[in-house]
């Protein structure tokens, strides 16, 4: 192991992680929106809406993440979508998580003893205020926690970013390989980065799965 | 804006043939990463931790690092010291990235079978390795095939990450036919609805193997 | 091979077991002659799973010797490889029925009757048929042959776990509570079979807390607590007079209420 190679190539591989940071963490931003939208729409009393929210779902889950990617990268300009590397990153990300999200989302409302719901009904509350005081609160520790598996999930498809010329973690990382020739060496350090990224996610989804179910004894 | 998908007609052969690639890609990383993930599961289980420290270790990078990363690792890296063609190191990344993935989920549901049953085998007078093969494997396979169904289901999605390195599977025959008819449009869409397709047939025989397998847990 | 006709089936010698700081059993002796029927009762933690499951060698013994057919069981002497061949052997010889069933759910009921014949003595899958069917007719499960575990009732699990056991033409039979976990009217169905195996003179060791069941099958019976063998004697001495009070205290608890579908040991 070449170790001030290691050193030389750390600021650029920090500052590409960086970037891999920052498109995960808007791309979550934006994700969470679109996934309670679609949850909202999947609840709709009208058939179609409903319909639409499930097949746009089933379509982003059943395709590949990375042709997602290069459609609106490559084909978006064919219908005005012009974006440029970083924001269609982000975009297709925000898009691709909040249909995994909504279905996520759903799971941890369903999980809610329908007997609560009932009860909150029968108390006078709309479906709304059941939603908020009654179901959500006791569905936060496993939304939290499924929602965190796919931010993970969302840190590691940044990654096929690097395709369309983001110069994220893994975009350095094979142009370090090509340059240094010491493919174990950036690979060892920018695997390392995506470790301390993932770790860093995982750390912070239990600080927020603890402070959920503070008041649940399970 | 208008849509000609006329190219795509063109060269539907080329997509017929990137198809037939992507599905034995498939096929061939989807019995070695759950043969592999069998057997890397049994030895982490069963052996001295010399043994499986570096193999629990090696479950652990590929899980936490992208599939994108690992293949030009093995691509650019192996590439310096021994020359091996891109399909090679294609599928044995892929392979290698869902056999980790298997192993992890093999390895939970061995444990999850109750130690009733290695005792109602062993009373019958079979021995460790018998019980093992008999009783314990077949019905931790069973318990796996949810899980393992899912990861078989992401996998294909991967397949088009393959691309990247050159492989000419239906992503980057696709690739090409763009760059000669300039409708990137047209074929990235068309690749979606097949892959949505496969997909669609892929879950489907998910859930009726799940089906069977759920009258034998 | 058989020995001499003298020799008992089952021999105990100051069997002791430990678990831990905790002593279980405390010098057991016992002879089961064969074709005979041995129960033995006793309050939860007496011991009587754990000796049970000792001859068995699923639990491995401290001190003492235990003798199937004149063959030791139990061999500190032997050590890796060496004793699991012996063992294996010797669990050939003997047939195991569990609390909990512990059938193989990814096999049919056949298949869980078939399985140890076919590998263990290398038996022809046609042969294998006919004995397997032949064992499930005993048991009164013919019809429930190519079906899986899961869709079979408690009672008929606990049937097809003893075919299974005799399908190795087993020297003694083994009973762990073997109608504890059922539901209280699937009880009979088992104890049936039981009974049919009693009446082709079986030497069968039951673990059990159906006393009204011990006293009708069994040929002699043991009362154990806190690790030792309190009273042994013939059932009926046994149930009606017994010389102990510990029996005497054990007798009332439990001979009111005999159906106990939650009991544990």
């Amino acid at each position: 192991m070449d170790i001030n190679l290691m050193i030389e190539i750390m600021p650029l591989l920090v500052k590409a992680a960086w970037v891999t940071i920052d498109i995960s963490v808007r791309a979550l931003f934006f994700g969470f929106f679109i996934a309670s939208a679609l949850v909202a729409l999947r609840s709709s009393r009208t058939p179609p809406v409903r319909w639409l929210a499930r097949s746009y779902i089933s379509v982003v889950r059943g395709t590949p993440y990375f042709v997602q990617l290069l459609l609106v990268f490559y084909g978006g300009p064919a219908v005005g979508l012009r974006l440029d590397p970083f924001t269609c990153g982000v975009v297709v990300g925000a898009f691709n998580i909040g249909a995994y999200m909504s279905e996520a989302i759903r799971g941890a409302i369903i999980s809610v003893d329908s007997g609560q719901n009932e009860a909150s009904r029968s108390l006078g509350f709309g479906r709304f205020a059941t939603l908020q005081h009654i179901v959500l609160p006791q569905a936060a520790g496993l939304m939290i926690r499924s929602v965190g598996v796919l931010a993970i999930i969302l840190v590691k498809n940044s990654s096929l970013v690097s395709i369309i010329s983001v110069v994220e973690l893994t975009y350095q990382a094979q142009r370090l390989i090509g340059s240094t020739y010491k493919p174990l060496e950036v690979f060892s350090l920018s695997a390392l980065m995506y470790i301390v990224i993932i770790y860093a996610v995982m750390g912070i989804v239990e600080l927020l799965y603890r402070r959920a179910t503070r008041y649940t004894y399970l | 804006m208008e849509f000609d998908f006329s190219p795509v007609i063109t060269y539907f052969p080329t997509l017929v043939k990137g198809i037939g690639a992507t599905l034995l890609i498939g096929l061939v990383v989807g019995i070695m990463s759950i043969i592999g993930g069998q057997i890397v599961a049994v030895i982490t289980l069963y052996t001295k931790k010399v043994v499986n420290w570096p193999l629990r270790f090696f479950i652990w990078l590929f899980m936490t690092t992208p599939l994108l990363l690992q293949l030009y690792f093995l691509y650019f890296g192996l590439g310096q010291w021994i020359l091996i063609p891109a399909i090679v190191v294609g599928v044995l990344g892929l392979g290698f990235h869902y056999m980790a993935y298997n192993a992890d989920i093999f390895i939970a549901t061995i444990k999850s079978v109750s130690s009733g049953q290695y005792e109602a085998s062993r009373s019958l007078g079979f021995g460790h390795l018998a019980t093992l093969f008999y009783i314990i494997l077949p019905q931790a396979l069973y318990r796996a095939i949810p899980q393992l169904g899912n990861n078989m289901i992401i996998m294909v999605k991967d397949i088009s990450v393959l691309s990247a390195i050159g492989i000419a599977e239906l992503v980057y025959l696709s690739q090409y036919a763009i760059s000669v008819t300039f409708r990137p449009f047209e074929f990235y869409i068309t690749i979606a609805v097949i892959y949505y397709l496969i997909n669609i047939l892929m879950e489907t025989g998910q859930s009726w193997v799940e089906r069977r397998a759920a009258t034998r847990r | 091979m058989t020995q001499a006709t003298n020799t008992p089936m089952v021999e105990l010698k100051g069997v002791k077991k430990r678990f831990g700081d905790l002593e279980v059993l405390k010098g057991i002796d016992l002879k089961v002659d064969r074709g005979k029927i041995i129960s033995i009762i006793g309050p939860s933690g007496s011991g009587k799973s754990t000796l049970l499951r000792s001859i068995n060698n699923l639990e491995v013994i401290d001190e003492g010797s235990i003798l199937l057919d004149g063959v030791q069981v139990n061999r500190p002497d032997l050590k890796g490889f060496a004793f699991e061949r012996h063992i294996n052997h010797i669990r050939q010889n003997m047939g195991m029925v569990f609390q909990h069933f512990n059938l193989f759910p990814h096999l049919s009921t056949l298949e869980n009757v078939t399985l140890a014949p076919r590998k263990l003595k290398g038996m022809d899958a046609r042969s294998a048929r006919e004995l397997g069917m032949e064992l499930l007719e005993r048991v009164g499960l013919v019809d429930k042959a190519s079906v899986y575990p899961s869709s079979l009732s408690g009672g008929q699990k606990q049937r097809v776990a003893i075919a299974r056991a005799l399908a190795m033409r087993p020297k003694v039979m083994l009973f762990d509570e073997a109608t504890s976990a059922l539901d209280p009217e699937l009880v009979e169905e088992v104890n049936q079979v039981m009974k049919s195996l009693a009446e082709e003179h079986m030497t069968m060791l039951i673990v059990t807390h159906e006393m009204g069941f011990a006293r009708d099958v069994s040929d002699w019976a043991m009362f154990m607590d806190g690790g030792v063998v309190v009273e042994e004697n013939t059932p009926d001495y046994l149930f009606s007079h017994p010389d102990e009070e510990r029996t005497r205290h054990f007798l009332r608890k439990h001979l009111g209420s005999q159906a106990q579908p939650q009991g544990q040991s």
